[in-house]
């Protein structure tokens, strides 16, 4: 069935009003636009998304394919894994400890070569240069799984991640961004007390719903829709105060900012949050690659298994799907910067949770990591692969205007043997 | 009066050339390169001379080789293979008895008596990479270019870190040895037993290290290579030798802070440091700054810097001059009293961004000057008699 989300009509509108306990009529969330079919299965299953982006890119031959010996190899050496016949980077020792949950592609082959059309590409699996706005992923999990009668944001950003907004989907499905040190945007800080707070939304509200009356433009939808969620984001805020847990979490996530953003998002999926994106930095190596990487496995390696480690004690594991990927990998070849530049004929992204199966490689590349030698998998096979372990119709349908677009490009196959 | 336009527009060109070359050409006298030792194996990443007549140097895949230098023949092939490290060599240094020592990513540092007898023998082919590349091309390959070495093991294996290590220093009488890693541990060592004395910790990873010549101070630059975030560091301070205590931070003051340093040296009297400023750094800001080690001051920067970076700094044994090299494929000469730059060695090479220098050494007698060529090779230059 067709999802119709762009001629918005009044009754459309109307039904996804909810009334709050204050008698405040707020929009909601994500209930506009719902294909309830889908949303009721996946909410049943609580299926829940954390993308760990490494903004920049980071080198799949100095993590997780690495090619020892060969003359595209660099200084890093492989260690053993738990997972016998699998070998990981020398500075990614805890994660080696937990590849038996690690499904690891090897044999990513992207379109998209530079920084913004490529982070554009991976995060909505769409060509930058298509004219249809199209969502990124964290938008059209947050539509699909997301629960419309929560007070807090259904997709979240923490750091530099990604670039396409909500597209087509609308602002509904915009991202609620925080600082890359989880720092909560100003507006979210209320200025007055709650009761003031309350009587002023009040009246503006009022008025707004006599200007909206006559004025159902998309800007002003927009508007309200915003102004409505930062209201809502003031009664949740304290989903978002991790100053009491961090200190006991610190040691295990490591005390850096992506370690503390891992810990958010494990609170916020905890909460409910369908979504979360945490970026780091740093991985755009063109120069001294090595240092840059061994400087950000540091940060990695505690951060993403204090988050596995996490998610698996308090029984989310299953549920929730961990993403490490980039909007591109890096040369084998290493240039006269002691440096790697953009790749995306052959790199990897790993899956971990959710359902996925671990302890398994998918796909694989040449001796020096050139190409792809197996299994070669495009961002419209990820997304699909991502949307079918979350429960969502990797096809799913959507208007923009009149034109249909899907929510994976045609000829996507989710990879079956990575699927629990 | 007539005014010859032929004329005029002959002269123009010469004109313009002349004073493109008066504003352009290095006011340094160039020096004489006497030997190319082309090795292309991989990156050549350290040099140090074991005499005036033998030098070794060491590259990215580990390996080490020893050649002898005549003036009386052309280019001289390696004698000496040294086998046992299995990562990039980061520092190599010659102990004053004569002994190599040599640190490396392989976390291990280890110490070579080239005198010793050979285990064996093998033929290496001093132009490999270039024939595989040919050949992979489906082109033609260049004749192989083979020496025969003889090949020893380490003496001595040190085994006290369990990261890269990427600071190495020697006393002038050669019997306190200074190793610093990648997890900021820094070990001093008892020589010629390479008995471990003391530990000491830095925040970041020991990049640049110089001990001062009589083993009072330690001079450490330390990092941790993050660019945006906020676990940044670039840390430099001078240690005392005897309680391991901080003499001086000088990560504090206006002149070193934030500056990440690739290479330290103390000179001869040990009345001057010298700090050269690495890692990929904007335009000619990869400069050599001296220091006075007793007051933590800067005595002054030597200008230009090398363009993207420094990657070493040494200093002639007649204490005047002192030698750096960086990522602009060059090496210069610059005189301590005055910090004018006297000579400059070889020439940017590469496009937007050069070929580096990694390493540099001088030669006891003063007389030549080796660096160690990223192109896979080391380059040796005649100071001629100093």
């Amino acid at each position: 069935m067709p999802i119709w989300n762009q001629h918005l009509s009044r009754r459309r509108l109307l039904k996804g009003v909810l009334a709050t306990a204050g008698g405040v009529a707020v929009a909601n969330w994500g209930g506009l636009f719902h294909s309830s079919a889908v949303a009721q299965d996946a909410a049943r299953r609580s299926k829940r998304c954390i993308l760990l982006w490494m903004n920049g890119g980071a080198s799949q031959i100095d993590t997780f394919d690495m090619k020892p010996g060969r003359p595209t190899g660099g200084p890093f050496r492989p260690i053993q894994t738990n997972v016998n016949g699998i070998q990981v980077c020398e500075y990614l020792p805890r994660l080696a400890r937990m590849t038996d949950k690690l499904a690891i592609i090897r044999s990513m082959r992207t379109q998209s070569p530079d920084h913004p059309d490529g982070i554009y590409h991976m995060h909505t699996c769409y060509r930058q240069s298509e004219r249809v706005p199209h969502p990124e992923i964290g938008a059209m999990i947050a539509k699909f799984v997301g629960n419309p009668d929560s007070d807090i944001p259904s997709f979240v950003r923490i750091g530099s991640t990604g670039n396409a907004g909500s597209g087509y989907l609308g602002p509904r499905y915009e991202p609620f961004s925080m600082g890359h040190d989880c720092r909560m945007p100003y507006f979210s800080t209320p200025i007055s007390t709650p009761q003031t707070q309350q009587r002023r939304g009040e009246l503006l509200r009022f008025l707004e719903d006599q200007f909206g009356a006559q004025h159902r433009a998309e800007p002003f939808l927009s508007h309200r829709t915003s102004e409505a969620r930062a209201q809502r984001l003031m009664r949740a805020r304290s989903v978002f105060d991790i100053s009491a847990d961090w200190p006991r979490s610190q040691e295990r996530y490591g005390n850096t900012d992506f370690g503390r953003g891992c810990f958010m998002a494990r609170k916020l999926v905890e909460a409910g949050v369908p979504f979360v994106e945490v970026g780091q930095e740093n991985y755009d190596s063109h120069a001294d690659n090595f240092v840059c990487h061994r400087g950000n496995m540091d940060v990695l390696d505690p951060a993403w298994s204090g988050l596995l480690t996490d998610l698996q004690e308090r029984g989310l594991l299953q549920d929730t799907l961990v993403v490490w990927m980039g909007e591109v990998g890096r040369t084998p070849y290493i240039n006269n910067r002691a440096g790697r530049d953009h790749f995306v004929r052959a790199w990897t992204i790993v899956l971990a949770g959710g359902g996925i199966r671990g302890g398994q490689v998918y796909g694989a590349t040449d001796q020096n990591g050139r190409e792809v030698r197996d299994n070669p998998v495009s961002e419209g096979d990820l997304f699909a692969t991502i949307y079918t372990t979350l429960g969502i119709n990797p096809r799913a349908r959507h208007y923009v205007g009149t034109r249909p677009v899907w929510a994976t490009p045609e000829g996507a196959q989710a990879i079956r043997t990575l699927l629990g | 009066m007539k005014v010859d336009m032929k004329l005029i527009r002959g002269l123009i060109l010469p004109i313009f050339v002349l004073l493109l070359h008066v504003t352009q050409a290095p006011a340094q006298q160039k020096a004489p390169l006497s030997w190319t030792l082309g090795w292309d194996a991989d990156w050549v990443t350290a040099v140090s001379f074991l005499d005036n007549q033998r030098i070794a140097a060491g590259n990215k895949l580990g390996q080490i080789l020893v050649w002898k230098l005549s003036e009386k023949m052309g280019e001289p092939a390696p004698s000496l293979r040294l086998d046992g490290h299995s990562n990039t060599i980061n520092r190599l240094l010659t102990s004053p008895d004569g002994l190599l020592i040599s640190a490396s990513n392989d976390h291990t540092i280890r110490i070579w008596d080239t005198g010793k007898p050979a285990k064996g023998s093998d033929t290496i082919v001093l132009n490999d990479s270039a024939r595989r590349d040919k050949l992979e091309r489906k082109q033609k390959p260049p004749v192989a270019v083979e020496a025969k070495v003889q090949v020893i093991d380490a003496s001595r294996v040190l085994s006290g870190h369990k990261d890269w290590i990427l600071g190495l220093s020697l006393t002038k009488d050669g019997k306190t040895l200074v190793s610093g890693d990648n997890k900021g541990e820094i070990i001093v060592w008892d020589m010629p037993d390479a008995r471990e004395k003391r530990r000491l910790k830095t925040k970041g990873w020991v990049w640049a290290m110089a001990v001062s010549p009589r083993g009072e101070s330690l001079l450490i630059a330390d990092r941790i290579h993050l660019v945006f975030d906020s676990g940044r560091h670039a840390g430099l301070q001078l240690l005392d030798m005897k309680t391991g205590g901080v003499q001086r931070d000088l990560s504090k003051d206006k002149d070193f802070a934030k500056h990440m340093y690739a290479a330290a040296a103390f000179s001869p009297d040990g009345k001057i440091a010298a700090v050269a400023r690495g890692g990929e750094v904007d335009g000619l800001n990869g400069k050599v700054t001296l220091l006075d080690p007793a007051t933590g001051k800067k005595i002054r920067e030597l200008t230009p810097g090398h363009l993207n970076g420094a990657t070493d700094v040494v200093f002639h044994p007649d204490g005047k001059h002192l030698f750096s090299s960086g990522r602009d494929t060059t090496v210069r000469m610059w005189k301590v009293d005055d910090g004018k730059l006297a000579r400059e060695f070889g020439q940017p090479r590469g496009g937007q961004f050069k070929d580096w220098i990694h390493a540099v050494a001088v030669s006891p007698d003063g007389r030549w000057l080796a660096g160690a060529d990223m192109a896979g090779a080391v380059r040796i230059w005649s100071l001629g008699s100093r």
